[in-house]
């Protein structure tokens, strides 16, 4: 699964590194328990921005696209939540 | 603010890119009677019981970022008032800079024990045996903690085998290391100004956001946009705060575009610091004065002149590298106007005094900078810039991290006199900081040299940060190993200018 985490100045004031942050401690959390996850490897890069909120008044960052779907207003619990629903078994 | 406050975070640093915003678009600060409703739109309150309280705690924050006073709530006043003060471009400081926004604060219980759920009665009771003062009672359904007798020791909560007793404390007021924190007639927290260092710990850890320190992001940019000889000067622990894809250099030339003539790192100052102190220990310690605390922390200096004045001679004379930073700068450029950015508060005080108001002439935090780079549009990670920076030495930036001044100064003293014996003792919490004031009062520690840091993990972990500890310890660690020079007794550029 591969996690892109926008870390453009919008989204790293709006908490883009904290959620880089709970990515990380999400894998710590997997690999203490791996036997209920798939082996797919979390594959996580910090992305320069996608321009979603300069073309658009509403608010829209933190980014971060998963496996291609893009979540608008991103926080770290509905982060972990797609990706742990995703490969847990 | 602690990082994992997101929505508090959010709305904070919203606000500073509103002012930053403001002030680079020049607008007619009237209206600042909408910003709250553009970070807070709608009508269905997210945070709160209702979005009318939500957008007025919004618009104290904006009152604060501009540098006034939170408004009484027991008075009228329109949000702009007393705006003319602060539309200028310098520094126009209202005490005090540490502000409960007082409705905000949900006056928490003061520290306290409570028995809980997980309670059975049980037999043992160990909770009513360890009581020194026969205050825990077994009711009908759980142990019962009598609190006009309880002097608040824990033995019942560590002794109990179900965890079914834990104990309670305003977040503000645990995390105040100086007792500062006080209530006023209905209970919220109130900050008692004699005993505040001004650290920011109550800051970043109550789960209300509802206190907060003042800013001059506005003042600095007006500043920017009319004077030609602005300089920045950038703590150590810049290192990581600004997203992990932007590099050092990208840093510095984002802040360039921000309208500074120069960035500079105060990892110079540092060095100059550790010179400076290190020949201030051999001279002094232990002759004249029987151990030495270091300067730079300003909210460790200020607690040992509130709290300890009679040791507070024992605390290095040297100037702060803030402000050696900035004396630099000045020596080259005479009309230099400077601005310290890093992850502190407490500068913002430090500023004021009399001996460096010349000197250093803004004070921003790393987290208000973000602000600015989001207000102006600058993406630090697309800068191109090929050159490095290197104003400093690998133990000048070696400052931001706990026991890092302390280092510096023990090993350019010992290579200025390698037969004379160092001891070192760091503290890096208000709380440590006061019981290492209180062992070093009692003589305990004469011939030492302390390293006083009122933020956990040193200013790597200071109030004003944007990425986490870990995060920027790692590139802190990195930057100090990339510099050319290893000890301030190599950096050339200090050679010339340390008089």
């Amino acid at each position: 699964m591969k996690v892109k985490v926008c870390v453009g100045s919008n989204c790293t004031l709006l908490g883009a590194m904290s959620i880089l942050d709970q990515i990380d401690d999400l894998k710590i959390i997997i690999s203490e328990d791996s036997d209920n996850y798939n082996d797919e490897e979390l594959e996580v890069e910090a992305i320069r921005c996608l321009g979603f909120c300069k073309n658009t008044d509403e608010k829209v960052a933190p980014i971060v696209v998963i496996d291609g779907e893009t979540m608008y207003n991103a926080t770290s619990q509905t982060v972990m939540e797609k990706i742990v629903n995703k490969i847990r078994k | 603010m602690k990082e994992s406050y997101v929505d508090l975070v959010r709305i904070r640093r919203q606000v500073f890119a509103k002012v930053a915003k403001l002030a680079y678009d020049g607008a007619d600060l009237s209206e600042l009677e909408k910003a709250s409703f553009e970070i807070l739109p709608g009508e269905v309150a997210t945070y709160r019981d209702s979005i009318f309280r939500e957008r007025a705690i919004v618009d104290e924050r904006l009152r604060l970022t501009l540098g006034l006073n939170a408004r009484k709530p027991t008075e009228h006043h329109r949000v702009t008032d007393g705006i003319n003060d602060v539309d200028v471009d310098k520094i126009q400081f209202i005490e005090p800079l540490i502000n409960v926004i007082t409705f905000a604060c949900e006056a928490c219980p003061t520290k306290q024990f409570y028995v809980t759920d997980n309670c059975r009665k049980c037999l043992a009771h160990p909770c009513t045996n360890v009581c020194p003062t026969n205050a825990v009672s077994i009711g009908r359904k759980r142990a019962i903690i009598d609190l006009d007798k309880c002097i608040k020791c824990g033995r019942c909560k560590d002794t109990c085998p179900y965890s079914a007793i834990v104990q309670y404390d305003r977040p503000c007021a645990a995390a105040c290391g100086v007792n500062a924190i006080e209530s006023d007639y209905l209970g919220r927290a109130e900050i008692n100004m004699d005993r505040c260092v001004s650290c920011g710990n109550c800051i970043i850890q109550c789960p209300y956001g509802a206190i907060s320190d003042k800013s001059q992001i506005y003042q600095l940019i007006k500043a920017l946009k009319s004077n030609d000889h602005m300089y920045a000067i950038v703590a150590p622990s810049f290192l990581g705060q600004f997203g992990p894809l932007a590099s050092p250099v990208q840093i510095f030339e984002g802040i360039k575009q921000l309208g500074f003539e120069d960035a500079i790192e105060v990892s110079l100052g540092a060095d100059i610091t550790t010179l400076r102190e290190a020949n201030e220990f051999l001279e002094r310690v232990p002759n004249e004065i029987p151990y030495m605390g270091t300067s730079c922390c300003n909210s460790w200096t200020i607690m040992v002149e509130k709290l300890f004045p009679d040791q507070f001679e024992y605390i290095s004379d040297s100037s702060s590298p803030m402000v050696e930073t900035a004396k630099y700068i000045k020596k080259n450029d005479p009309d230099a106007k400077i601005a310290f950015i890093g992850p502190c508060i407490s500068k913002k005080l430090e500023a004021l005094r009399e001996d460096v108001k010349d000197y250093v002439h803004f004070v921003i935090t790393f987290e208000e900078l973000m602000g600015m780079f989001v207000a102006k549009g600058i993406e630090l990670s697309e800068i191109e810039v090929s050159e490095k920076i290197q104003d400093a030495s690998s133990l000048g930036r070696g400052y931001a991290i706990a026991g890092g001044v302390a280092e510096a100064v023990k090993q350019v003293a010992l290579s200025m006199d390698p037969s004379k014996e160092i001891n070192v003792e760091g503290a890096s919490t208000l709380h440590e900081c006061v019981k290492l004031m209180r062992v070093a009062k009692s003589g305990k520690r004469n011939g030492y040299l302390l390293e006083g840091m009122a933020c956990s993990g040193g200013c790597i972990a200071g109030p004003g940060t944007l990425a986490s500890l870990n995060r920027v310890r790692k590139a802190v660690i990195d930057f100090k190993n990339q510099a050319d020079i290893k000890s301030p007794l190599e950096n050339k550029i200090i050679d010339e200018n340390l008089s």
